[in-house]
């Protein structure tokens, strides 16, 4: 039975990777693989029917947060820019230098990272290279290390991420050590990237024209017609940062706060254009940003996630981790072994298991597995787009191919990954609490 | 606290009755409410009930098994916070059950729709006969309901008569009572409703005695509306105006293809769950996700713009997401109650207070109108034990007729009136002057019929 749900993951992930040329919808075979790795597991393994049930309601709920999320997020700023709201960041960026205007971004993105989020800030970092980079070959490129440096810049705060968030609720790491130690991997993480493209990369940013993009025109606004641009951004970005304070104050999980945000902007985006009526309203509220809201990608996140909870319920991954570590011993190489898987399956499963396969008993808090851990699940998921949720919003987004993205992407991707890497094993000697 | 969450739940109820009027969309009060609930409920202090609560303890339990020698560093205060978490986490995952349910249903019913599937149906229904018309929807709907289950029916059905009814006015009138033959229909059998398949893998009720006793009150509940409407509905069917066709795709062909298909997939979603014993949702899933391939691979000479119209993705962007959200903030208000146990307490009054159990079960009914059905009946079911009230008591089988019927009164009592009312837009106020009524009517004259078969057959 393990093998088939294998062999089934496996052909479910390449039928995902070249969605391209088989044309069947990556969506479509996420949900197929994710459904028929449970229903295998449900059907001949020897775990009682009741456990499989309550491990996959379980997984189901944490899933659910994770989407409700992404919707949520992915609406608010989709209304921002229905409102064209980002044209006011937008307009003060003037420069024409696509190399500049690339460290602009991936600076903003690295930091915005640390606070928000990986998911909300590659959705706001790719509307706002939208609306700056029309040019679409060069706005890929913008894209792929929007992602990069998203995921970088999570894995050195202790909020910026989920599975450094994992750590340090569980009390593996601590605020203050993880952030000294790991900024330098994590800036050197992407600004190897950046620096290589600072060299290779050609091409112009491109200018906005109005054949370039026939489906993002009537999404746009009139702006003689909708007002509110401004008191959109701010409530949109102000209900985005303040999600992590809402989890601060009321314990109460992170969509909540986003769907608290969201319900809020929507209110306001039905009141702010009281002259038009309800036909032309409909496009400037939040019932009409859903209707643009890439739905599909929410479902093959679904369908994704489900697959990889099926795995880790069957103890795969768990017997995986241990597997390596049995076989190689270094902690060193197996942690970044796990960092580069991370990029195949979701980060959090991985950093759970390994957060049950070493006690605090042999590894106090601050040692250096941890933060290593901490480094290599952050970032390893730049290596393929869907190993980061970042990666696959943004693919949603602007439709980018995986192999595309293999290409292109994961190579540097890669040499940011180990540059980072070796930065932190020569540096922690220094920093670390713990040899 | 308590008294301060069921004021917000008030507020953010009449919000969604007066959308029309107060100009803001159901969803957005929806939400809100379903926010401000549990963040009033995260951040009060706990109260003596909860602290005193079989839940509570339950949950005390669990996390001892987990922390084993590190519970006891755990505060008062944190615990609580946890128990919150754990009880919103607990309702999220029921609750997104039901929502990508309904997301997958919907669907594949557009992508049929969008295939021109439904013509192969509607193009056999002949009358133009408004009255004539209405009583075949109904019984369509209510035997396709005691097998299916009333969402994916009311769902499919709706789809149905938007081919059969250009007229939107009268179209309406349709889509209320196919909410009703949605619900009656499910009442009668364990299979067809959430509620009675509750009370049945809970033992409460066996299958042959609750379709023997259940049958005739069902058809009553939808036969008094339906008798009702066939004096009093005027106007015609309409014809297909041009502007109600112009958006529509042209046909591509396909159409009986995912018709099969389609309708298939709904089907098996039941024979799924019994196979498999995992949830509807997964069932519903492997049907969308099979369709979606079936999709994408008949139309090989679109070019890709084109295509996009006819496969799931295309499906997936005209589906109507607000109502999805709609429901979770429903759900999650709902939720809130019934875990600061605001719904026992009430069930709990009712009984106190009123004594006949035939007249608490119809209030019950009544009240599931207001909010969800599966919560009170859980709390039913805690509140009567089966020692005293064994399998196939009269309670356990009013209960089940009143939880199943009573959500026709409001729109918003039942899954099926929640997504009848997204796809068609249907206001809250207007369900409730022209239809609650006669769903009313329906569901007391159901209620006495099955009293009086109970008086006949002398169980009492």
């Amino acid at each position: 039975m393990e093998a088939t749900v294998i062999i089934i993951f496996v052909i479910g992930y390449l039928l995902i990777a070249f969605e391209h040329p088989i044309k069947i919808n990556k969506s479509a075979t996420a949900i197929v693989t994710g459904v028929l790795c449970w229903t295998i597991y449900a059907l001949f393994s020897e775990t009682p029917i009741e456990h499989i049930i309550e491990q996959l309601k379980e997984h189901f709920g944490e899933i659910s947060e994770i989407l409700f999320f992404l919707l949520g997020a992915m609406t608010i700023v989709e209304l921002v820019d229905g409102y064209e709201g980002f044209r006011i960041i937008t307009d003060r960026i003037k420069t024409k230098n696509p190399k500049t205007l690339l460290w602009i971004i991936c600076s903003i993105t690295f930091f915005l990272s640390a606070i928000l989020d990986n998911l909300t800030t590659a959705i706001v970092m790719v509307s706002l290279v939208r609306k700056l980079v029309p040019n679409r070959d060069m706005r890929l490129f913008f894209v792929g290390l929007i992602v990069i440096a998203a995921n970088a810049g999570g894995a050195w705060s202790p909020i910026g991420d989920v599975t450094t968030t994992m750590l340090w609720i569980g009390g593996q790491i601590s605020s203050v050590n993880i952030i000294k130690t790991l900024i330098l991997p994590s800036i050197v993480c992407l600004v190897i990237p950046l620096l290589y493209l600072q060299v290779t990369l050609k091409g112009e940013l491109g200018h906005a024209s109005a054949g370039n993009e026939p489906g993002q025109i009537n999404s746009h606004a009139d702006p003689a017609a909708v007002r509110g641009a401004k008191t959109m951004l701010t409530f949109g970005v102000g209900g985005l940062i303040s999600v992590p304070f809402f989890k601060t104050i009321t314990h109460l999980p992170p969509y909540i706060g986003m769907l608290l945000a969201l319900g809020i902007i929507w209110i306001v985006s039905e009141l702010l254009n009281p002259h038009l009526n309800e036909a032309e309203k409909k496009r400037y509220t939040a019932a009409g940003a859903l209707s643009r809201v890439d739905v599909a990608s929410v479902l093959f996140f679904l369908g994704i996630l489900l697959a990889v909870a099926a795995l880790q319920s069957m103890g795969l991954l768990n017997q995986f981790a241990s597997y390596l570590a049995e076989t190689i011993g270094d902690n060193r190489i197996i942690i970044t072994l796990i960092g580069i898987l991370s990029s195949v399956v979701d980060n959090v499963p991985l950093v759970a298991a390994s957060m049950g396969m070493y006690s605090l008993e042999n590894f106090p808090t601050d040692h250096m597995i941890w933060e290593y851990l901490a480094y290599c699940a952050g970032t390893g998921g730049s290596i393929l787009i869907i190993g980061s949720a970042a990666g696959v919003a943004v693919m949603g987004m602007e439709k980018i191919d995986f192999i595309w993205y293999l290409k292109k992407i994961s190579l540097l991707a890669l040499m940011g990954y180990f540059a980072g890497a070796i930065v932190y094993l020569i540096i922690y000697p220094y920093l670390a609490v713990h040899a | 606290m308590e008294t301060l969450v069921i004021i917000v739940f008030v507020i953010g109820y009449l919000a969604i009755a007066l959308e029309h009027s107060i100009k803001i969309n159901k969803t957005a009060s929806a939400i809100l409410t379903g926010v401000i609930c549990w963040t009033l409920f995260a951040v009060a202090n706990p109260t003596e009930s909860i602290l005193n609560s079989s839940q509570f303890a339950h949950f005390l339990d669990g996390l001892k098994l987990d922390l084993a020698d590190k519970f006891s560093t755990i505060g008062q205060h944190e615990l609580y916070i946890r128990f919150v978490g754990s009880e919103l986490s607990h309702h999220l995952s029921s609750i997104s059950e039901i929502l990508f349910f309904l997301m997958g249903a919907m669907t594949i019913v557009e992508l049929v729709d969008a295939h021109h599937g439904f013509r192969f149906i509607t193009d056999r229904i002949k009358t133009e006969n408004p009255k004539s018309l209405l009583w075949i929807i109904c019984w369509v709907t209510f035997f396709l309901s005691s097998v299916l289950d009333n969402l994916t029916t009311a769902i499919v059905m709706v789809s149905l008569i938007r081919k059969l009814i250009p007229n939107k006015e009268m179209r309406l009138f349709f889509a209320g009572m196919i909410v009703i033959a949605a619900n009656a229909g499910g009442a009668w059998t364990p299979i067809g409703d959430v509620t009675t398949t509750m009370l049945w893998i809970g033992g409460q009720i066996s299958t042959l005695s609750i379709m023997k006793v259940m049958f005739i009150p069902s058809v009553i509940c939808m036969l008094t509306p339906l008798i009702y409407l066939s004096f009093t509905l005027k106007g015609e069917i309409g014809k297909a105006s041009e502007s109600g066709a112009k958006h529509k795709a042209p046909d591509v062909g396909g159409g009986l293809l995912m018709l099969i298909l389609g309708i298939g997939a709904l089907m098996s979603v039941p024979i799924f769950k019994t196979l498999t014993h995992l949830p509807p949702y997964i069932g519903m899933l492997f049907g969308l996700g099979i369709l979606w391939v079936v999709s994408e691979l008949i139309h090989p000479e679109l070019d890709e713009a084109v295509k996009k119209n006819y496969t799931a993705a295309g499906a997936l962007s005209r589906i109507d997401v607000p109502s999805v959200l709609f429901f979770l903030g429903i759900l999650l208000a709902v939720g809130s109650l019934e875990s600061m146990l605001t719904l026992e307490h009430f069930a709990g009054y009712l009984a106190q207070t009123i004594g006949d159990n035939r007249i608490i079960i119809t209030l019950i009914g009544l009240l599931s109108a207001i909010v969800d059905n599966v919560p009170l009946v859980a709390a039913s079911m805690g509140m009567y034990s089966l020692d005293v009230y064994p399998m196939d008591h009269l309670i356990w089988e009013y209960l089940a007729y009143c939880a199943g019927t009573g959500g026709s009164i409001l729109i918003i009592g039942s899954a099926a009136g929640v997504a009848v009312m997204g796809m068609e837009k249907i206001d809250f106020m207007w369900y409730t002057k022209k239809i609650s009524l006669v769903a009313m009517m329906g569901y007391f004259g159901g209620a006495a019929a099955y009293l009086f078969i109970e008086h006949l057959l002398g169980k009492n």
